[in-house]
């Protein structure tokens, strides 16, 4: 039985092996992880889709796997051959669920499962199957619109312009062509002293695309102002031993949260998006919270979910957990879709303001810095208070100044009067 | 003499080779066919799918005339002169034969008489009387078949004990005629004896005769065959043969007992084995299956990327348009052109009386694969065309997948089955489904209207049967 590389979830469809965790020989189970892939979000560990000796690797490190690509075979179970691997079991009910469930992209292409097809021959003409063969195209992969699921030549050319659409049109409204700047030519610096030359991996090269899009895109406009957080910080240090004891740190960017998920209630047009082509504005009723996470690799942005719904003691478990494992690149590729609102705190290392990027297709996005110690001038006495710098950017398409004001000036109360309640009742 | 330098060089003359030869011509390549026999053609024309369709039909009409007596029609009995027989048979042979050199010739094909001995994977030796050839090629096909088994046991270099070969030949009409195997050449074979008067006996080692296909469509070949043989014996094995006079003493297991008999002639049709020996492939990287046969992958070729093998040497199912329809994904791989050959449905026909014809998933394979279909089936008793030749011996049923209401699978017995598979094999090819079939007009009265109605069957409506209403 073949394992292949399995559906990754939104936009991915392909990915480099950074790391191979099983060799021929070895037994192993299903769900048990046998690579590692970086694609153009993360490193994703993949699991196994079925169990048995490892027969065959197909994949090193280092290639390029898309969807349904075979990684390994195996053979039956060590002790008992054979009976183990079974894929024709399952077979008949997974072809009969291709052509009504599983929506795909345009409804002309099947998305194959792991029990690829019962073994029965493709419903097609002769003549149709021998042209698809020599366009390379797999039809069982292709939804056929005859009776009886029979593929006629229409359904093939459907299914090319399907494909067509996603590498071309979907890839372009992800990377507008205007924009992209023609490569620059390589300069030789060696002419003017010794350098080392370092490939862009993956995962910096998705950075890159996304930077120069969301730059060049959207037109960008930073909102800066300093909140007062003395007293939560105040609160911060009477609670965390208590966080403590429930084995969670309870950090800035947990408040952070805690505080923008209560703004972004009042303020539903920066938890939205822009449906460009749609000409419609997306607000979405739920809060996933994206935090932009500093790991060796680069950039990564892990979500957390329903932030609105939970206390600050499962944000901060939640937190540490999800940043951990993308400093660990273990984080899947699930855990980096779907956010609303990103949030950027430079706070742990240091700085003042900076300009964040939106990250699309959000709308907006807040860049935290460190928290500094200031005089401040509060009912006309000059007091000393930590002053934390907020920077929210925005796309000024979307949101207006007037609302990007109200915005700051609700989250900055956010933060000064965060009540105590909400640290205590966990 | 100088060593001829080819493109392709084609082993073996029969109908997987001369198609090969003949269409790598045809695409323009250099090719040259050697056959180690006079006539090309192969075991298909000399001694196998050809002459024993030319008896089968020469004897037939026996069993006609006799049978004709009921419809009020009666003749002599036969006069039988073999040597004429023979000649007739043979004069077809020889007509496709040259009909086939003629093919070759025009073609440019050039055609080497002589055994074929690899000497590497790019040179082949070629045996002939005249002294021998050498053939520098940049890509070879082995098209060399395969011949009877003849287990050590049995093989007494007695003249009485014989394969199709010999069986084909009908020297004389034995008396007695023992037939080991019940396969689909014992069968056919058997049924050409009879005709011409002989008593035949056949053993089969298994519980039913023609393994392979679904038990409901051997069953009316069985009737038959009771009728006209004067025994069928299943779970049956032939212990020894020895030679007693001008007979063949025959031991054999039977029911928990031991027989001993004696028979005019014994026809050894217990399978076919490889042609593979003794032609150097040990020179080559060509390797072989625990069978014997020729191991191949996509495109027909073997673990020698200079040598490709098509039909029966390269195992699978051994019929003569399997290995034609190899032979062109073999050239199909040389030229670089797609040679796929996924759910290509090849049929199979058993020439007895009744004939029996399936293709695509048979039903006992899909009970094996636990692929979830409807049967339908049809019998031929509710045929009128049947009816009017006296043969309502028959069936016509299909394997339907219940979801889709795809055919999946189509299998035929009756007279003619043959000639009619040939409409299920397009069906399946092209994905129809069993309304497609129903929805076509059939002409009447034809046995073709059977597959029309049992498309009928599966929905519940055909005119001539009364079938239980589908979801009942």
């Amino acid at each position: 039985m073949d394992v292949k590389l399995p559906n990754l979830g939104e936009g991915a469809d392909s990915g480099t092996v950074v790391n191979l965790l099983v060799q021929v020989g070895d037994s192993i189970v299903r769900d048990q992880p046998i690579m590692e892939l970086e694609n153009e979000k993360a490193v994703a560990s993949i699991p196994s889709t079925a169990e048995g000796v490892v027969s065959k690797i197909f994949v090193a490190v280092g290639d390029r796997l898309s969807v349904g690509q075979r990684i390994l075979s195996v053979a039956g179970t060590a002790g008992a051959p054979v009976e183990q691997a079974s894929p024709e079991k399952e077979a008949p009910s997974s072809t009969r669920s291709r052509s009504d469930s599983e929506p795909a992209v345009s409804g002309v292409i099947q998305e194959l499962g792991d029990g690829e097809g019962s073994g029965l021959p493709v419903a097609a003409a002769p003549s149709l199957r021998k042209l698809a063969s020599e366009l390379g195209i797999d039809l069982r992969r292709v939804r056929g619109s005859e009776r009886g699921g029979r593929i006629v030549l229409k359904d093939v050319r459907a299914y090319i312009e399907g494909l067509q659409h996603r590498v071309f049109v979907e890839k372009r409204q992800t990377t507008p062509t205007p924009a992209a700047p023609a490569a620059q030519k390589s300069v030789d610096f060696s002419k003017w002293g010794p350098v080392k030359l370092q490939p862009l991996t993956p995962l910096r090269q998705v950075i890159s695309r996304r930077m120069t899009e969301n730059w060049t895109t959207i037109p960008h406009v930073t909102q800066y102002d300093e909140a007062d957080v003395t007293a939560l910080l105040e609160l911060r240090k009477a609670h965390a031993a208590r966080y403590q004891e429930k084995g969670a740190r309870l950090t800035l960017t947990s408040f952070a949260i805690k505080a923008l998920a209560r703004v972004l209630k009042l303020h539903p047009i920066f938890n939205a998006s822009l449906d460009e082509s749609g000409n419609q504005i997306v607000l979405k009723d739920y809060i996933h919270i994206g935090i932009a996470v500093d790991t060796e690799a680069g950039l990564m942005v892990p979500v957390i979910r329903d932030a609105d719904r939970k206390n600050l003691l499962e944000l901060s478990v939640e937190l540490e957990a999800l940043a951990s494992k993308a400093r660990d690149r273990k984080v899947s590729s699930e855990d980096l879709q779907g956010g609303t609102f990103t949030i950027s705190n430079q706070g742990g290392i240091g700085g003042a303001h900076f300009t964040p990027i939106v990250n699309k297709p959000e709308v907006a996005i807040l860049g935290l810095g460190r928290g500094a110690i200031k005089p401040v001038v509060k009912g006309g006495q000059i007091v000393v208070k930590t002053m934390l710098p907020i920077a929210v950017s925005y796309d000024h398409r979307v949101i207006d100044g007037g609302t990007a004001a109200r915005f700051t000036v609700d989250l900055v109360k956010a933060f000064e009067e965060f009540a105590e309640s909400e640290v205590t009742g966990i | 003499m100088e060593p001829i330098k080819t493109e392709i060089v084609v082993v073996g003359g029969g109908p997987g080779g001369y198609a090969a030869a003949f269409y790598a011509a045809d695409k323009g390549r250099k090719v040259i066919l050697v056959e180690k026999e006079g006539r090309l053609g192969g075991v298909c024309l000399n001694r196998g799918c050809i002459p024993s369709k030319a008896l089968l039909h020469a004897t037939h009409l026996i069993d006609a005339a006799r049978e004709s007596g009921n419809r009020g029609i009666t003749f002599d009995a036969p006069r039988i002169d073999l040597a004429k027989l023979r000649g007739w048979k043979e004069s077809i042979l020889q007509k496709l034969g040259q009909g086939i050199t003629f093919l070759a010739q025009k073609r440019g094909v050039e055609v080497l008489t002589g055994r074929g001995y690899f000497e590497d994977s790019n040179s082949l030796r070629v045996e002939s009387e005249s002294g021998q050839r050498f053939v520098h090629f940049e890509h070879a096909i082995v098209a060399t078949g395969s011949k009877s088994a003849l287990p050590k046991a049995f093989d007494l270099g007695n003249p009485r004990i014989m394969t199709s070969r010999e069986a084909l030949e009908i020297e004389d009409v034995p008396a007695k005629l023992l037939i080991v195997g019940g396969g689909y050449i014992g069968m056919e074979l058997g049924t050409v004896y009879a005709s011409l008067g002989s008593q035949v006996v056949v053993i089969e080692a298994l519980d039913s005769i023609l393994a392979g296909a679904d038990p409901d469509l051997a069953r009316p070949v069985m009737a038959r065959a009771k009728k006209v043989f004067s025994e069928v014996r299943l779970k049956s094995k032939v212990r020894k043969m020895a030679t007693s006079g001008k007979q063949i003493r025959v031991e054999s297991e039977f029911e928990g007992q031991t027989r001993e008999e004696l028979y005019d002639r014994v026809l050894v049709a217990v399978g076919r084995v490889p042609n593979c020996e003794d032609m150097g492939l040990e020179n080559t990287k060509v390797s072989r299956d625990e069978k014997g046969f020729i191991t191949v992958g996509a495109g027909q070729q073997t673990s020698d990327p200079a040598i490709l093998a098509i039909g029966d040497v390269a195992g699978g199912v051994l019929l003569a348009h399997k290995a034609a329809r190899e032979a062109r994904m073999a050239i199909n791989w040389i030229l670089g052109e797609s040679s796929d050959s996924t759910g290509i449905t090849i049929p199979a026909v058993v020439f007895t009386d009744p004939e029996v014809a399936w293709c695509g998933l048979t039903e006992a394979e899909a009970r094996q694969r636990n692929i979830k279909v409807e049967v339908a089936k049809f019998p031929w008793a509710a045929s009128g065309r049947a009816l009017t030749f006296d043969r309502t011996d028959g069936l016509t049923k299909m394997i339907i997948d219940p979801e889709t209401e795809r055919i999946l699978g189509i299998g035929i017995v009756g007279q003619g089955a043959g000639e009619l598979i040939s409409e299920a094999v397009l069906a399946i090819e092209m994905g129809a489904t069993a309304q497609d079939i129903a929805l076509t007009v059939h002409p009447h009265p034809t046995l073709s209207e059977t597959l029309m109605e049992c498309a009928e069957v599966f929905y519940g409506h055909a005119t001539h049967a009364l079938s239980r209403k589908k979801g009942e």
